[in-house]
């Protein structure tokens, strides 16, 4: 992550510990090139992201969120995805009502045999929310901007 | 578990806390005050509330009441009996108002207590003390 | 309503403990709760043009009275409420007997719910209205931008009286998102755009039964109901559900799913590409 430049695009990725997450470490190993705009957050499965997480990421700043889990069917708990596909449904059409791009968040199923996969979508993502711009609901003081400090 | 009582009643009655008087119903179950509803045909209100209006009814149990009075001994609140308590208030006033004059007193009232508590309250303060200063903690 | 005192002391007399419905006390209409058939306060018994919400008090009656069975006046709004509520495990509709009321023509025209009548009508005639859409017309003919900045001016009117999340049937919990300081920051009015009002939006998915008490209760006239509504479409677009319909099915945002739910989801993933 590029500091102290306000303009460059951040990405908040929530990958799931049993696939998306090893699949990221896969594209690393694999030397796959995607652009560093990404922060990422191991969890242990995509069913446990609240939609306030998601929310909360917005407004700290974030200009587009990733959720990337197992593929329907292969979810290490079963059926936590399930719940993820249901609820991001939702949350994205609510967000586009209230005015926030679609675009902004995108839920994609990577396993973790798919470091190139994930590569793509790390690429493609950050082109599409680059194009979008920074989001609307930056906080205007550039005091919470700055990602890793 | 023994068959309970049913009472339930809504009273209907004028928020406490600032100048506006919105209406609100008062929510009892049993002996307790348990809620707060908003009086949807109220003139003023028109089945509105502020935050303060939605929680008027908590203070009446709160256990942050004082039971007792208390008096500071020492820079710590000690629990004492009313005697005492009140010497020491008179005493305390009468020494300010002594040394530094009436005006060196200032007096609160407040919301949450009975439009004749605080009557009493600025009397006092005008009449026995001598001073104009009483505010309330509706203007903040 | 001589009607309804007479549906009163019937339920009374034939196995309800208590009668929760309204009654109007020196011009004021509030809900009672009539114990007794007999009861002087039977006499004041009147619907009146006030809606309160019943379904909220009942929750806490059931919970307090355990052992009691109540009897309560329900217009389409409040059987929704009940419905949804028992699927919640709010409310045992065993220990309920709903008496049904319609909303009259001109009520349900300025009312604007999708259906102001409950299943079985005791009182009044069933009328159709058409649901009110023009607030969510109105926002999705704006762009993105000029959408948000819609949705900013009406939110900064909001003074955090938490009205809306106060008198909504539907809200029980004891631990409440918008009370949580890592969502909402405390003190700040109005509440940063959009914390406050997508989290009651996300949370209302699948559970508003559209009675409009939130706007109601509002101070600040902000357009909650239509917010909540567009959720109840979208709701019913993705996952083919309506609260407040069904006393069996649950909302599929209350429990982890099967693959026939997502089904449509996945489709639309693939295709929307």
């Amino acid at each position: 992550m590029k500091k102290n430049d306000k303009d460059e695009i951040r990405i908040l990725a929530f990958l799931c510990n049993w696939c998306s997450y090893a699949g990221a470490d896969l594209a690393g190993v694999s030397r796959f090139q995607y652009p560093p705009n990404v922060l990422d957050v191991r969890v242990m499965c995509t069913g446990t992201i609240s939609p306030y997480f998601v929310i909360k990421a917005f407004q700290e700043g974030m200009d587009g969120v990733l959720i990337a889990g197992c593929h329907i069917g292969d979810c290490h708990y079963l059926k936590g995805n399930y719940m993820t596909a249901k609820r991001f449904g939702v949350l994205r059409e609510a967000l586009k009502f209230l005015g926030l791009e679609e675009g902004r968040l995108r839920l994609e199923w990577v396993s973790a045999a798919e470091g190139e996969k994930y590569a793509d979508v790390i690429r493609s993502f950050t082109e599409e929310v680059k194009a979008l711009g920074p989001s609307p609901l930056r906080k205007k003081t550039t005091a919470k901007a700055e990602v890793g400090a | 578990m023994a068959d309970k009582e049913l009472s339930y009643r809504l009273v209907p009655s004028t928020c406490v806390y600032c100048g506006t008087g919105c209406g609100v119903l008062l929510e009892v179950m049993g002996d307790r005050l348990t809620g707060t509803l908003p009086q949807k045909d109220h003139p003023v209100s028109k089945g509105t509330l502020c935050i303060k209006g939605w929680s008027v009814h908590e203070f009446v149990h709160s256990d942050r009441r004082l039971t007792a009075p208390m008096v500071r001994t020492g820079g710590v609140l000690v629990e004492t009996d009313w005697e005492t308590a009140l010497a020491a208030v008179a005493d305390g006033l009468a020494k300010a108002k002594g040394a530094h004059g009436p005006d060196s007193v200032g007096f609160f009232a407040s919301a949450r207590c009975t439009n004749e508590d605080n009557y009493l309250l600025q009397k006092f303060a005008r009449a026995v003390v001598g001073t104009n200063n009483v505010d309330h903690c509706a203007r903040l | 309503m001589s009607d309804l005192k007479t549906i009163v002391r019937e339920k009374l007399t034939g196995g309800a403990d208590a009668f929760l419905c309204l009654k109007n006390e020196e011009g004021t209409t509030l809900p009672a709760l009539i114990t007794d058939a007999d009861s002087p306060e039977l006499e004041l018994v009147e619907v009146g043009d006030s809606r309160y919400p019943l379904g909220k008090i009942l929750i806490n009656l059931l919970r307090e009275y355990p052992d009691k069975r109540f009897a309560v006046l329900v217009r389409g709004c409040d059987e929704r409420a009940l419905i949804e509520l028992s699927k919640l495990e709010q409310v045992d509709l065993d220990r309920l007997v709903m008496v049904g009321m319609a909303c009259s023509a001109e009520e349900a025209a300025a009312c604007g719910c999708p259906r102001p009548y409950p299943g079985d009508v005791a009182l009044g005639e069933k009328v159709e209205a058409a649901p009110g859409r023009e607030v969510i017309e109105e926002v999705e003919s704006l762009a993105g931008a000029d959408r948000m900045e819609w949705w900013k001016k009406q939110f900064s009117r909001c003074i955090k009286c938490y009205g809306c999340r106060n008198i909504c049937p539907m809200c029980f919990c004891k631990d409440c998102a918008l009370e949580d300081p890592h969502l909402v920051e405390p003190g700040v009015i109005p509440p940063e755009f959009p914390s406050f009002h997508i989290i009651r939006a996300l949370d209302m998915t699948g559970r508003c039964i559209d009675c409009g008490l939130c706007e109601e209760a509002c101070p600040a006239d902000i357009p909650l109901r239509s917010l909540y509504r567009k959720m109840q479409d979208i709701m019913e677009d993705k996952l083919e559900y309506r609260a407040g319909e069904s006393v069996e099915e649950k909302s599929p945002l209350s429990f982890l799913g099967t693959e026939h739910d997502i089904e449509k989801l996945e489709q639309e993933e693939r295709h929307g590409r």
